[in-house]
């Protein structure tokens, strides 16, 4: 007996991009995401939030990844979309499309929680991580590490309760006075710099969470100090002709003892979570995985503690549809679907 | 209405905040980066027994929470306008819908779409006295 292939389309919309994606037994045929040209008007940068965008985008998208997939819309097997968290208008764009797809194609639908789709990018490409295995998710918006025991199954162990890794990136260049997204700056610079040279605290939170914003406050200090001290220190304050000299001509160090910080605390947490779990498959997932710095680190740390490391093609780090096919793939596998009356949620609770 | 906290007391001026603030909606919070707006935030959280992972909205402009109003499950969003460039993204990402939605709402840099504002908001400043210590202030209107 033949069995035949399962075709999923997926459609994601929580945030700022439209994406739609193809998969076919696991395989992603397209992963298209919306060339956003409203950016433009704005500079870039600004993203999009309308929904409006969203709506204008989704048929174009989904039609776009359909035909770059040589597929057709009634050989598919089931609509995957995502269905939390994020912003409620953006959800629900994604949301009804797919409902509507689904409900005139008589076709099964499938609700995917955007991070677990995050973990899932890892399953996309050879080499995959055996079960279980541990993963950080790092991005503009979330900081995370979870236990993926089964694609059905995964546990959040860790996350920040203040600011994401990435808008730590994004907001200490903020602080140094570089441009929106300031984070892939950082790591530009931080390339020709000493990353031992200036000092940040790495704060002492239990668990396995994280947090961020003290280092934004103690950088804040270290600005304002001219690099003297980064604690609050009334005699060191400088003017702001001295802050932007300091800057000016300390700006590789500066970027690489930041971005050191902040990948130390990242890569401290995950260890933690390997001795505690006693799990050595580990993976990346999320935009801020592009971080050259937290890339090298992670590679160094997977071979100093024998762990199996795995990081997904970039596409599928940064929110995209691809993630939501894998997910919804093996969710129609494990016969997981969704009736019509799941409502989209902004709320980001498992 | 004036405090001085830090993280040692940070739990108990939360609970006073809102005691000084009873049946309060919309708040505004002002403060420079890095001054404590969203760990001050948390605190609110965690006071009023949201349940919720309680971060930072930056990126999501809107966090919607859960917590238990006497018997009753009420949301309460925690957003940030850092990302928006004004009145006009602010609405179209849903603040607004949030803002008059009669539940509580916090605010972060509110500056950048201040138009968008019921009339009845409570300003809340938040500043820096020293490394540990903040000030946090409830505007009179």
């Amino acid at each position: 007996m033949q069995f035949m292939p399962v075709t999923i389309l997926a459609v994601e919309s929580s945030c700022d991009e439209t994406s739609a994606s193809v998969c076919v037994d696991g395989k992603i045929l397209s992963n298209y995401i919306a060339n956003q040209t409203v950016h433009e008007k704005y500079g870039g940068v600004v993203p999009e939030l309308a929904s409006r965008a969203h709506m204008q985008n989704i048929v174009p998208v989904v039609d776009a990844a359909i035909k770059e997939a040589n597929c057709q819309l009634k050989n598919i097997d089931a609509i995957a979309f995502t269905q939390a968290p994020g912003l409620i208008g953006s959800l629900l764009v994604g949301g009804q499309f797919a409902k509507s797809l689904a409900l005139s194609l008589n076709k099964p639908l499938i609700a995917v929680h955007h991070m677990q789709a995050h973990v899932l990018a890892n399953l996309i490409a050879e080499p995959k991580p055996s079960f279980p295995f541990l993963c950080l998710t790092v991005s503009g918006g979330h900081t995370q590490i979870v236990v993926c025991e089964s694609p059905t199954s995964m546990k959040v162990i860790g996350e920040t309760i203040d600011d994401a890794a990435g808008e730590a990136f994004d907001k200490s260049a903020k602080l140094l006075g570089l441009p929106y997204p300031g984070g892939p700056l950082i790591d530009k610079y931080a390339k020709e710099g000493d990353a031992t040279r200036f000092k940040f605290p790495e704060p002492q939170i239990p668990d396995l969470n994280f947090s961020f914003s003290g280092l934004k406050t103690s950088i804040l200090y270290f600005l304002q100090n001219a690099g003297k001290s980064n604690l609050f220190k009334e005699e060191f304050t400088a003017t702001e002709e001295e802050k932007k000299e300091f800057i000016n001509n300390n700006l590789a160090d500066i970027c690489a003892s930041i971005q050191h910080r902040i990948v130390t605390i990242l890569i401290n947490k995950l260890k933690k979570a390997s001795i505690e779990t006693g799990i050595y498959n580990i993976c990346l997932a999320g935009g801020v995985s592009a971080n050259s710095g937290l890339r090298k680190a992670f590679e160094e740390a997977g071979k100093k503690y024998h762990w199996q490391t795995f990081i997904p093609a970039f596409e599928y780090c940064t929110d995209n549809a691809g993630m939501i096919a894998i997910t919804g793939y093996y969710k129609f596998l494990a016969g997981q679907f969704a009736d019509l009356s799941v409502s989209s949620t902004a709320r980001a609770e498992w | 209405m004036e405090w001085t906290f830090s993280l040692d007391n940070i739990n108990e001026v939360a609970k006073e905040f809102w005691k000084a603030a009873d049946g309060k909606k919309v708040f505004a919070f002002h403060g420079q980066m890095g001054a404590g707006k969203t760990t001050f935030i948390h605190a609110l959280c965690d006071a009023k027994g949201v349940k919720d992972v309680v971060g930072s909205p930056t990126f999501s402009i809107i966090n919607e929470y859960v917590y238990d109003c006497e018997g009753t499950k009420k949301a309460l969003f925690h957003m940030d306008l850092y990302r928006v460039k004004d009145e006009e993204e602010a609405l179209r990402a849903g603040v607004e819908d949030a803002l008059f939605s009669g539940f509580i709402c916090l605010v972060e840099w509110p500056q950048k779409a201040p138009g968008i504002f019921p009339e009845d908001v409570v300003h809340v400043y938040i500043n820096l006295i020293n490394n540990s210590t903040r000030r946090l202030k409830i505007a009179d209107n």
